[in-house]
């Protein structure tokens, strides 16, 4: 399969005036096309920086990043945006959907930033998104009419309608009661089994099981890089 | 918020001390003016013909006093040196109402005013200091008073001044009797209402008696009508109410712009605490606990504002505005306290607390109304709801439409007032010297006397070298003229006439080329216009205009109704020339020049074109030409000797010191203006932190955040300004009539622009600022 991203002593520094903080140190990873992996560790191990620096929403201290073949450390604003915008789904804990805007045109909204697409095939790809989450009977409620469970649908096809290289999902069931954490977890293992590449951040252990891959972080570094056995997925699922 | 209420108390205290605080007399709540209106316009002052006067006066019923003052000028003069000063001719009651006690000697009295009683006056605490260094044996002293010895009786105090400043009391003699109706004095009418009975009730009676005169005496009076006042309304003018409301309604924007302000702060904080008022919303607080918690914060508030508003607006009543009275060319009236007063104290107080509660119960309310179960569940953690995004909004087109409007008044009223300012007269104001001369009654009755003194003062000004030429005019540029009813040759004007009405000026022939006007065709006045020979005319573009839309004016005849019984001749037409302050009504109005060859007067202003131009040269050719006069005559001395730029400056004092608190009102407006807009679109982008990261997550670059949130500020601003302009240009459309203010094109364009420019900053640095933020801090963003 192909490597989606290459990770090679990525490190990030937080500093202060007077203190550095080694939030990530050395860390090197491959993910390949159509791959469910879930990072895992204990609050503060640097998991969520993790997921920033894969999604370019936070630049790097050192080391090289690779996605879908180019090199994403020294490149602009600009072209940071468009990638995010091509190549990134994001589903955040807090599902940050815009309250403002109706279910419809959150979904759209990644959609409006890219010049290629027409309005009717902005369009279709928000029906698109929105009926696998099956949301598509609730387009012109706003956010604040859903419940969490719905309202994280409808992140989820926000982070899909754009047909990303991968979704990273942070914490995803974390503001959610266990039924709709389930329904969730649920959209994303039938994505993921629809061939999208999704790398998620929890430190949920029965969510971390449902991924193929599980990455433990301590002290921001990669403690451990482990296959999940099928029984335990299922264990999980069930 | 402090600059709001400065304003605020500011503007209450000078309303109250000018214009409704009652007199400092025992019955100074009923104190009037009554004064008249010929054709439209106001007179106010010496307006009643006598004969009129003695006619209301006996049949008025709702005054206790009902009676008339005359004011003149007085030339006073001792043995070596003469000095003109302004002299009140008054009854016993004058003194009554006025709860006047002499310093020295006894008051005027009504045996003083009868026929062979002994020439008395009352004089000033000034007049008494400067003219005699306070001699304490004054009393019983002769002064030559308009060349009449006349008996000192009594000092008044310095503090005296009613109904404005006096320097001289006589006693007032003038009647109709025995005078042709046409030729009456006129005379100033001042009355105090009998308890209970109102300024409408007056007001009432006096119209009806008024159209009995109407009726009565078609020829004089037809045009005439009267109205009560109180002294305090006089004196600021019939202007004055819409000029005040302009003020008010500026004041008013601009706290309800400094209301909006800290609401919009309050309103911030709130959401900011959004999930802590649900909390504890959802922990039984019972709502009008929580609205008094976050009203307490809008409370402190506006108690330091208040606080620091009196002390600033206190301070500016004491140090700014005495200067701004001092440079008036008049004394302002003695009722005149600008100053924090018991009153303005309390009005401050109550200012302060309505302004906390508005500024306080919207967001309070706002903050603890609505679903708290959903402000638990909303998953935009901190970032606005749907709802306060709403109301930001309207709070930022709110900000727009009253600066807008407020901008507009406060400009266009400084607008005004510079090109009043820098407005043509029609005549050269440079290089011009005035003075004004009252010749006494004895010893020039004649026409003959009078023009022989014009010629001779002439001669003898003339003579110095600095100075090129001299004239004399009853009335100056920039300065009122007698404006008179007058009829035109072959025109009946009915049984109940409506005369059309021109400026009057009497001239001397020379007067054109002094004053560097243009001759449009016909004559000026020359030797063939004199004593003896018919009466001629020389007129403006307005006159003809107005008169004789054709323009064949010239040989076309007129007479004034009221004062003349020949007819005019018109023999020329010059240019216009602005009598009165350069408001459109003025500017509009027609002349007649008249030959004071042909009518000379005893009062009249002397015209001298000099070339001394530096402050030294000013100065002394100001001192020579007084000697000059005294020289020609002791008993005439000349009075308000100045450039005619600064009589003319003065005369706009009134109009420049409402112009510089429009300009304080504009340079507020504009602070708060922008300090409002940055400060709400400021809010509502940090607040929308979290949303930009949103959207830069989701693969926005910085272009598309500062479109989205300039767009969204355009919608706003377009919105505002839809509001805004049109109540503006309504506000300045309003003043325009009154020449208070004007709008053009240029301000309806510039203020627009600074206002869309404060907008466009007021988005671009929050944005830059919330976009130097990563993506992943702005999503963290609380």
């Amino acid at each position: 399969m192909k490597t989606l991203i290459k990770l090679t002593n990525l490190k990030k520094v937080f500093s202060t005036d007077e203190v550095e903080t080694h939030a990530l140190s050395d860390i090197n990873l491959e993910v390949k096309q159509g791959e469910y992996l879930s990072i895992s560790g204990p609050s503060g191990c640097g998991k969520s920086t993790l997921l920033s620096l894969l999604g370019l929403l936070d630049t790097s201290s050192g080391g090289s990043y690779n996605l879908n073949g180019h090199d994403v450390v020294d490149i602009n604003g600009k072209q940071r945006a468009a990638i995010r915008n091509k190549e990134i789904g994001f589903v955040f804990q807090s599902f940050n959907l815009i309250s403002e805007l109706t279910v419809a045109e959150n979904v759209a909204l990644p959609l409006t930033y890219r010049k290629d697409l027409s309005k009717s095939q902005r369009k279709e790809l928000v029906t698109a998104a929105l009926e696998k989450v099956d949301m598509n009977h609730r387009t012109k409620h706003y956010p604040s009419q859903l419940s969490g469970g719905q309202q994280q649908r409808v992140a989820v096809a926000r982070a899909i309608a754009g047909n990303p290289s991968i979704i990273l999902a942070d914490e995803p069931t974390g503001n959610l009661d266990s039924k709709n954490a389930e329904l969730v977890m649920g959209l994303l293992d039938k994505l993921h089994a629809e061939g999208a590449t999704i790398c998620m951040v929890t430190h949920d252990p029965r969510g971390a099981k449902r991924a193929e891959r599980v990455i433990d972080i301590f002290d921001g570094r990669i403690v451990s890089d482990s296959p999940t056995m099928p029984n335990q997925i299922e264990e999980a699922v069930a | 918020m402090t600059t709001g209420l400065t304003l605020c108390i500011y503007m209450f205290s000078f309303i109250h001390g000018t214009m409704v605080a009652p007199l400092p007399f025992e019955n100074g709540d009923r104190i009037r003016a009554v004064d008249t209106i010929n054709n439209g316009m106001e007179y106010q002052g010496t307006s009643f013909r006598v004969h009129d006067f003695e006619d209301l006066k006996k049949r008025v019923q709702s005054y206790e006093v009902f009676d008339a003052y005359d004011v003149a000028t007085v030339n006073l003069s001792t043995s070596d040196r003469a000095v003109r000063y302004t002299g009140h001719y008054v009854k016993e009651n004058f003194f009554e109402i006025s709860d006047a006690k002499p310093l020295l000697g006894r008051l005027i009295t009504n045996e003083d005013g009868l026929s062979g009683a002994e020439p008395v006056a009352l004089i000033s605490h000034t007049v008494w200091q400067n003219m005699f260094a306070g001699d304490k044996n004054i009393l019983g002293k002769k002064l030559r008073i308009n060349s009449k010895p006349t008996t000192v009786v009594g000092v008044m105090p310095d503090s005296y001044q009613f109904p404005s400043a006096g320097r001289i009391w006589m006693p007032f003699t003038t009647t109709g009797k025995g005078v042709d109706r046409k030729d009456g004095h006129y005379v100033a009418v001042y009355g105090v209402l009998k308890a209970g009975v109102t300024d409408k009730q007056a007001d009432a009676e006096l119209q009806v008696l008024m159209a009995e005169l109407a009726e009565n005496y078609p020829k004089l009076n037809s045009t005439i009508s009267a109205h009560v006042w109180t002294l305090q309304a006089a004196a600021m003018g019939s202007g004055t109410p819409i000029i005040i409301l302009a003020m008010e309604l500026a004041v008013g924007f601009i706290l309800l712009l400094a209301c909006i302000n800290v609401s919009n702060l309050l309103f911030s904080r709130a959401t900011e605490k959004g999930k802590e008022t649900a909390i504890r919303t959802a922990l039984g607080a019972p709502r009008i606990r929580l609205v008094m918690q976050m009203m307490w914060e809008s409370m402190l508030i506006c108690v330091i504002s208040g606080v620091l508003a009196v002390l600033f607006a206190g301070l500016w009543l004491e140090v700014a505005n005495k200067d701004v009275l001092e440079s008036f060319p008049f004394d302002p009236p003695f009722w005149w306290h600008l100053q924090i007063t018991q009153t303005s104290l309390i009005a401050a107080v109550m200012i302060t607390l309505v302004t906390a509660f508005i500024t306080g119960i919207l967001p309070a309310l706002k903050a603890t109304s609505g679903d708290f179960n959903a402000t638990l569940r909303d998953g935009t953690r901190g970032a606005q709801s749907k709802a306060s995004g709403r109301l930001s909004k309207v709070i930022v087109i709110s900000e727009v439409v009253l600066s807008c409007a407020l901008l507009l008044l406060s400009t266009g009223m400084v607008y005004s007032v510079n090109q009043q300012n820098n407005i043509d007269y029609g005549t050269t104001v440079e290089d011009i010297f005035t003075a004004r001369v009252g010749l006494p009654e004895a010893g020039y009755e004649s026409d003959e006397k009078r023009q022989q003194y014009y010629q001779n003062l002439a001669e003898n000004l003339i003579a110095e070298p600095e100075i090129s030429g001299v004239s004399f005019t009853r009335a100056l540029p920039g300065n009122g003229a007698r404006y008179e009813n007058i009829a035109l040759d072959n025109v009946d004007y009915g049984k109940q006439p409506q005369y059309p009405k021109t400026s009057s000026v009497g001239v001397d022939h020379n007067y054109f080329s002094v004053m560097e006007m243009n001759l449009r065709e016909g004559r000026l006045f020359d030797s063939r216009d004199k004593n003896d020979s018919p009466l001629t005319a020389v007129v403006t573009d307005n006159f003809v205009n107005k008169f004789f839309k054709d323009g064949d004016v010239l040989g076309k005849r007129f007479k004034f109704v009221e004062t003349d019984k020949d007819w005019y001749t018109v023999i020329g037409v010059v240019n216009d020339v602005i009598h009165g302050q350069p408001m459109s009504f003025n500017i509009e109005k027609p002349t007649a020049f008249i030959s004071i060859q042909q009518i000379p007067k005893r009062y009249i202003s002397v015209v001298i074109k000099t070339e001394a131009d530096d402050a030294a040269s000013v100065t002394g050719l100001s001192e020579r030409v007084v000697d000059i006069a005294l020289k020609v005559e002791r008993d005439a001395p000349l009075y308000e000797v100045q450039t005619l730029r600064n009589l003319i400056t003065g005369r706009n004092a009134g109009m420049n010191f409402i112009s510089e608190l429009f300009l304080v009102f504009a340079a507020a407006s504009m602070v708060l203006a922008f300090s409002g807009i940055y400060g709400v679109m400021s809010n509502t982008i940090v607040q929308k932190t979290q949303e930009i990261g949103i959207r830069r997550a989701l693969g926005a670059d910085n272009s598309d955040i500062y479109k989205h949130f300039i767009k969204q500020g355009i919608k706003q601003l377009v919105i505002g300004l839809a509001f805004g302009l049109p109540m503006g240009v309504a506000l300045v459309t309003m003043l325009e009539e009154s020449s208070i203010a004007q709008g053009s094109l240029m301000l309806y364009f510039i203020i627009p622009t600074f206002i869309s420019a404060v907008m466009l900053l007021a988005i671009y640095y929050p944005v830059q600022r919330a976009l130097k933020m990563q993506p992943c801090s702005a999503l963290r963003y609380e």
